[in-house]
């Protein structure tokens, strides 16, 4: 509230200050607190206003590491989600929290321990993002037995690390049962339509692995459970953060009929958003309701096949503040508990169909009720 | 003085500088660059929002006001009497960062607790990161010496990893049993093969070079998005040779006895002194090959003069081929020391070693024992950013600013050095322009 006053401060104050330094001072934030910008007006107007924030007690304020998969913060979908998490948590509870982003697998190791081993301040719980630091987080726990670790996206076997996991196909066969009722039939909204005579819908996933084939396999069970005769083309463009390749796969899908794409590859998805556009058709977004982060495309996606890493990250540091966390358990986060969610487009979601949303959450009952099993290898979809 | 002629007598000045001479220009550069950095940690101090300042700027200074009247009240009393003393900073401003902690934590936090615990985990990966850059800083050093600009050090690195980290899962685990009888087989082994793998990629574009006139920045550069994704290819899928055990995409763990022993470190440091041991000789041979063996000479007087080389009897492409071969051999190796020091199997997201490779060696002017230093400066930047990310609150994105500040700093002299060497005629006033190369000779210091 008094935020602006301090600005204005600043602002009046440094043109007294070194010439240098002024030009810095007059356009930022820079410390709250008296200490740096007590001038010989005396005023104090900011060093009460702060002191509410610096004097509650240190000692039991939750020290949280966070430790980035490697495409780092800025992703628009993974690490932003987990950042989403742990800067709520810092909000709800009474956390520091210290972010690292590392640039290659072999880094992992290193950071993790630098957090492990860290005295001041001393970590309550590490959070490590990111399956590809399974192996580095396996020897690291064993190593300091002493500290939490949270891992998401993958499971390590030891008493000290909470895993949480995630069941992404059953997110992706929501959509897949949403792509194929709107193939089927003459559906246009927004910047975009579908053609009742082409079923057929698209896939584009980022790198190749187990993880993005559970994306894939879900979204083809949605679609053949719903009818047999829609056409799926795939396609993996090899990287995570190449939005040209993810528009020509796209447009390729397009052009051969696709009406609908469903995309689990980061920001190479923003191609396909555009292709979207370009062609006038859908796409699905992932990890987060891509129609608030990629606003710009928000009238070409239908949906996101949202995963709430945020939410994992958020309980591991809730249980961690109130002295609860649960090491060596690996925590499901599925549709029942909104771990993984079919959200609607923001802008596109209040024109489907009542009957195709009735389809999309029957399915989603009969899921959580154990009467679809979704496979998680997609040569397991017939 | 025209500007033109004053940056030719720089240039000529440059080119001409003794080591002593270069060494201190370095240094200061160093000194520049960290002030620079300083600056603009204080600048990012100011855009950022926090609770209480790291570092603050006072006239006068905490000491003249508080410290020193606390120490000697009287004589503060006695000398400015009547309140005159400043009980308070005239002027003082508060930034989010403190700069000095900052290069505290970058280049001592790099080294860990040394002094106490030399073999302290941070050190550990100081040491295991310069290993490492030794091998890619001599393997394009040893093709610039030979006007060879192999930029493709990076691709012959995951290429010998690769073919370390494939061949290895396969007969490492039938010697497991043989303990360390089955290191002394298995380790050369696995370098062997990274090196003939390295090598032989490296020879391709050598041979392009030599007897298709191909233009060798282009095709290695080329040839490094054709082995990361070859090898991208191989170990994503379970029928190659991907862990089916792992989500991520790697190879099988290769047995311990497979592996550089981690002798004085703990094992969980993924350092090896014997692979540090082994990169110093490699760097020593290599300067022993290229100073004083009839190869080496062939290999510079064709990077100096090659038309004069050619005059003078040496074969000018089979230098090429033999010279790039050489240079992907030593990309190789390092890329099977990654995998038999750092890994323990091969994984894709190789980091950009052989990039860094290409700095390191302009930072040693292209000798192979100054790529030693160099690369343990890097060693040192890219450890103790680590450190700093940890150890406060200054954003990853701003190490990565002040790192690349001191790579430019440093290196730039060297590189206009080079350049001047290689396009300028600055022989020292009334000597001769030699045979060889003219003043480019003092390159062999």
């Amino acid at each position: 509230m008094s935020n602006f006053d301090r600005r204005e401060f600043i602002k009046a104050t440094a043109g007294i200050g070194a010439v240098g330094l002024a030009g810095m001072a007059g356009c930022t934030g820079g410390p709250s607190d008296g200490d740096g910008t007590e001038t010989t007006t005396e005023e104090s107007t900011e060093t009460t206003e702060d002191s509410e924030g610096t004097t509650t007690a240190e000692s039991d304020v939750t020290n949280v590491g966070m430790v980035y998969a490697t495409g780092g913060l800025g992703d628009g979908s993974f690490n932003d989600q987990a950042q989403s998490g742990i800067q709520q948590a810092a909000e709800d509870f009474n956390v520091d929290f210290n972010e690292s982003q590392p640039d290659s697998v072999s880094q992992f190791s290193d950071y993790q321990q630098q957090y492990a081993g860290s005295t001041d301040p001393n970590y309550d719980l590490v959070s490590c993002i990111g399956f590809l630091q399974a192996d580095s987080l396996t020897e690291t726990a064993a190593n300091y037995p002493e500290q939490n670790f949270q891992i998401v996206d993958s499971t390590v076997d030891e008493p000290n690390v909470g895993s949480y996991v995630f069941r992404e196909h059953e997110g992706s066969y929501l959509v897949g049962v949403l792509a194929a009722h709107l193939t089927s039939m003459s559906f246009s909204a927004g910047a975009g339509s579908t053609q009742s005579d082409s079923t057929n819908v698209g896939f584009v996933g980022g790198r190749e692995s187990s993880l993005i084939q559970k994306f894939e396999a879900g979204f083809k069970a949605g679609v053949k459970a719903t009818n047999d005769d829609i056409d799926i083309q795939t396609s993996y463009v090899g990287s995570f953060n190449d939005t040209t390749a993810g528009q020509e796969a796209a447009l390729s899908m397009y052009n051969s009929g696709s009406d609908i794409v469903f995309h689990a590859a980061g920001n190479t998805g923003t191609g396909v958003f555009q292709a979207a556009q370009d062609e006038g058709r859908f796409a699905i977004g992932v990890d987060r309701d891509q129609s608030v982060t990629k606003d710009s495309y928000a009238n070409v996606i239908l949906a996101s096949m949202v995963k709430r890493v945020d939410t994992a990250v958020y309980n591991a540091v809730e249980a961690t503040v109130n002295g609860n966390f649960q090491g060596g358990e690996t925590t499901t986060l599925g549709l029942d508990d909104d771990g993984v969610a079919c959200v609607y487009g923001q802008q596109l979601g209040s024109e489907i169909p009542e009957d195709v949303k009735t389809a999309v959450s029957d399915a989603r009952q009969s899921i959580m009720d154990g009467e679809t099993s979704v496979p998680q290898d997609p040569s397991n979809v017939n | 003085m025209s500007f033109s002629e004053r940056a030719h007598d720089l240039l000529g000045r440059l080119v001409r500088a003794s080591a002593f001479e270069r060494f201190l220009i370095s240094t200061s550069a160093l000194l520049l660059s960290v002030f620079i950095g300083a600056l603009i940690i204080l600048g990012a101090g100011r855009m950022t929002d926090c609770a209480s300042a790291a570092y603050t700027i006072a006239v006068p200074g905490k000491f003249v006001t508080t410290t020193l009247p606390g120490l000697v009240p009287g004589v503060v009393k006695s000398v400015l009497p009547g309140g005159l003393w400043p009980s308070q900073a005239v002027f003082a401003m508060g930034f989010c960062y403190d700069p000095f902690a900052v290069y505290d934590l970058l280049f001592l936090g790099a080294l860990g607790d040394v002094l106490n615990n030399p073999l302290n985990s941070q050190f550990a990966t100081t040491i295991a990161e310069t290993t490492i850059l030794m091998f890619t800083g001599v393997a394009v050093a040893v093709a610039f010496r030979a006007d060879i600009f192999n930029i493709g050090v990076q691709g012959q690195l995951v290429v010998g990893a690769l073919t370390t980290g494939v061949v290895l899962t396969y007969v490492a685990p039938p010697l497991a049993g043989l303990g360390v009888l089955a290191t002394i087989v298995l380790l050369p082994l696995g370098l062997l093969l990274g090196g003939v793998a390295g090598g032989a990629y490296a020879a391709v574009p050598g041979a392009l070079k030599a007897y298709a006139d191909a233009n060798e920045v282009i095709t290695t550069i080329m040839l490094n998005f054709v082995a990361t994704s070859i090898a991208l290819f191989l170990v994503s899928r379970e029928k190659y040779f991907k862990d089916p055990e792992s989500f991520a995409n790697q190879t099988v763990n290769l047995p311990d006895v497979a592996l550089f022993p981690s002798w004085l470190f703990r094992a969980r440091d993924d350092v090896s002194l014997l692979a540090f041991a082994f990169a110093v000789v490699v760097l020593v041979g290599i300067w022993y090959l290229l100073q004083h063996t009839p190869f080496g000479y062939d290999l510079r007087t064709s990077g100096l003069q090659p038309d004069a080389a050619e005059y003078g009897g040496v074969d000018a492409d089979r230098t090429i081929v033999s010279s790039m071969t050489l240079s992907g051999a030593l990309a190789g190796i390092g890329g099977a020391v990654y995998v038999l020091m750092v890994l323990g199997n091969f994984q894709t997201g190789v980091p950009d070693y052989g990039f860094d490779g290409i700095t390191v060696s302009i930072l040693a002017g292209n000798n192979p024992l100054g790529v030693g230093l160099a690369a343990f400066l890097f060693g040192v930047l890219k450890s103790g950013s680590i450190v700093v990310q940890v150890g406060s609150d200054v954003p990853p994105t701003l190490v990565g600013v002040l790192r690349g500040l001191i790579i430019l700093f440093v290196a730039m002299p060297e590189f206009f050095r080079m350049i001047g060497q290689k396009f300028g005629s600055f022989g020292r006033p009334g000597e001769p322009v030699a045979t060889d190369g003219g003043s480019g000779g003092g390159s062999d210091e």
